[in-house]
């Protein structure tokens, strides 16, 4: 599988020299399956520029983990929206009140939109997650309701012998000390088990951690201590705060290798999501490290 | 590849993060109604902490801590407030006596919130229990 990021910036987009080399885009990740087939994880202000890097009649499968703005708000700006001959499967966390299509549409209508989603040229579909794992291609994915505000979920893709685990906005940490809980009482462990790659929440340096306890975000330390209960064999820190310039992502980098290494894991395999990165992920059998082509 | 319990759904999880951070005593069940985790101050009630004792069937807990209705005899399981608000999903109230580790009986009132996440059904119950004052105390 090959994933490449487009947008890792949390909550709202960040743009600014300062921002350049991370990105200022939110949340979107493009999972490049070896059928070929794309799969589009979160619609965040990332997916404007990766839908115009999509030149051949596209079929594209959106996984959302949630409705927060920062995971939708480039779902209107993604230019195969308005292509006929766009196929665009949607997919989102179910829900009791309304439809994955109503709840979308609530951003892309009047008066916050100028078009309706009814309006798109494209072919549209919106499906809720089913309770057990379905097929998209070649992958086999699975969802679980995650540990942030609101009805979150991550996801668990598979290809072949390789799993790439995908939870943006998590904090598994609340109301629990993650380093004495037991496996099954923690947030999205089944999910991430063992993955060869998880792209997990790491919005906060610990400092900054006690004044958002209970935001629905990660501390690095707690991201890495995730990371390390579910034997993840490789760590992209995604989800940035938009306060967060380049030097600081460094730094927070820097602080979380060596974290890794106090855990007694390879540092190199912990890395900081970065707007325009390409990884290409292997099974367990890939040498640890990333493989950053971009 | 070690061995591990199934996970748990993230409601219950939350549910349970709750309890630890409350100083009312409380049991969580699953949709079972097996006994998945009591707190620090259920465990002051009933002489034994969580940790030692483990997840429990119905019949284990209700063999173990009671209840027992005003007869002495213990109060049967289809009857108790935990039952019904798994059965049902809905939240369900007793009085009753239970019984600590150490022999002792203590008079409680009961109170069990179903946990309901999906149309599915219920994924457990919290349990919340309010000690009475001994006979004869005020206030």
């Amino acid at each position: 599988m090959r994933i490449k990021v487009w947008g890792a910036r949390g909550s709202v987009p960040a743009p600014g020299p300062e921002m350049n080399r991370y990105g200022g885009n939110t949340s979107c990740a493009e999972l490049t399956l070896a059928s070929g087939e794309h799969l589009i994880l979160d619609a965040g202000t990332g997916i404007r520029t990766l839908g115009l890097d999509l030149t051949t009649s596209p079929h594209v499968n959106i996984l959302l983990t949630h409705l927060h703005l920062d995971h939708i708000q480039g779902l209107m700006f993604f230019p195969p929206c308005f292509r006929a001959d766009a196929d665009i499967t949607i997919w989102g966390p179910a829900s009791p009140e309304a439809s994955l299509e109503d709840r979308v549409a609530r951003y892309i209508s009047a008066p916050l939109s100028p078009v309706e989603v009814r309006e798109l040229p494209c072919d549209v579909s919106f499906q809720d997650t089913p309770p057990s794992e379905w097929q998209i291609g070649s992958a086999t994915i699975r969802c679980e309701a995650v540990n942030h505000r609101g009805p979150t979920l991550g996801f668990r893709i598979t290809e072949g012998d390789t799993t790439v685990c995908y939870i943006p906005d998590h904090e598994p940490a609340l109301g629990t000390v993650l380093e004495q809980t037991e496996p099954e009482w923690i947030s999205g462990y089944d999910l991430a088990r063992d993955a060869d790659l998880l792209i997990h929440d790491c919005q906060y340096a610990d400092d900054e951690y006690p004044l958002h306890v209970g935001w629905g975000h990660s501390g690095m330390g707690d991201a890495l201590t995730f990371a390390s209960r579910v034997g993840a064999r490789r760590l992209l820190l995604f989800h940035h705060d938009p306060l967060h310039a380049d030097g600081f992502l460094d730094d927070l980098h820097a602080a979380a290798r060596r974290r890794w290494s106090e855990l007694g894991g390879d540092p190199a395999v912990v890395a900081m999501a970065m707007e325009g990165e390409e990884l290409e992920v292997g099974a367990a059998a890939t040498p640890a490290g990333l493989a950053t082509t971009a | 590849m070690t061995m591990m319990a199934a996970q748990k759904p993230l409601e219950l999880i939350l549910a349970r993060n709750l309890l630890t951070s409350i100083s009312t005593p409380a049991f969580l069940v699953d949709q079972d109604a097996a006994l998945v985790f009591y707190n620090e101050a259920a465990g002051a009630l009933l002489g034994r902490s969580f940790e030692d004792v483990g997840r429990m069937s119905p019949e284990e807990w209700t063999s173990t801590y009671g209840p027992f209705g005003p007869d002495g005899k213990p109060v049967e399981l289809d009857e108790l407030p935990t039952t019904r608000a798994v059965r049902d999903g809905r939240p369900a109230h007793a009085a009753f006596t239970i019984r600590s580790a150490g022999g002792g009986t203590r008079e409680i009132e009961s109170s069990a919130f179903p946990i309901v996440a999906s149309e599915e059904g219920s994924s457990g119950a919290m349990i919340f229990f309010w000690p009475q004052k001994p006979n004869g105390a005020e206030g």
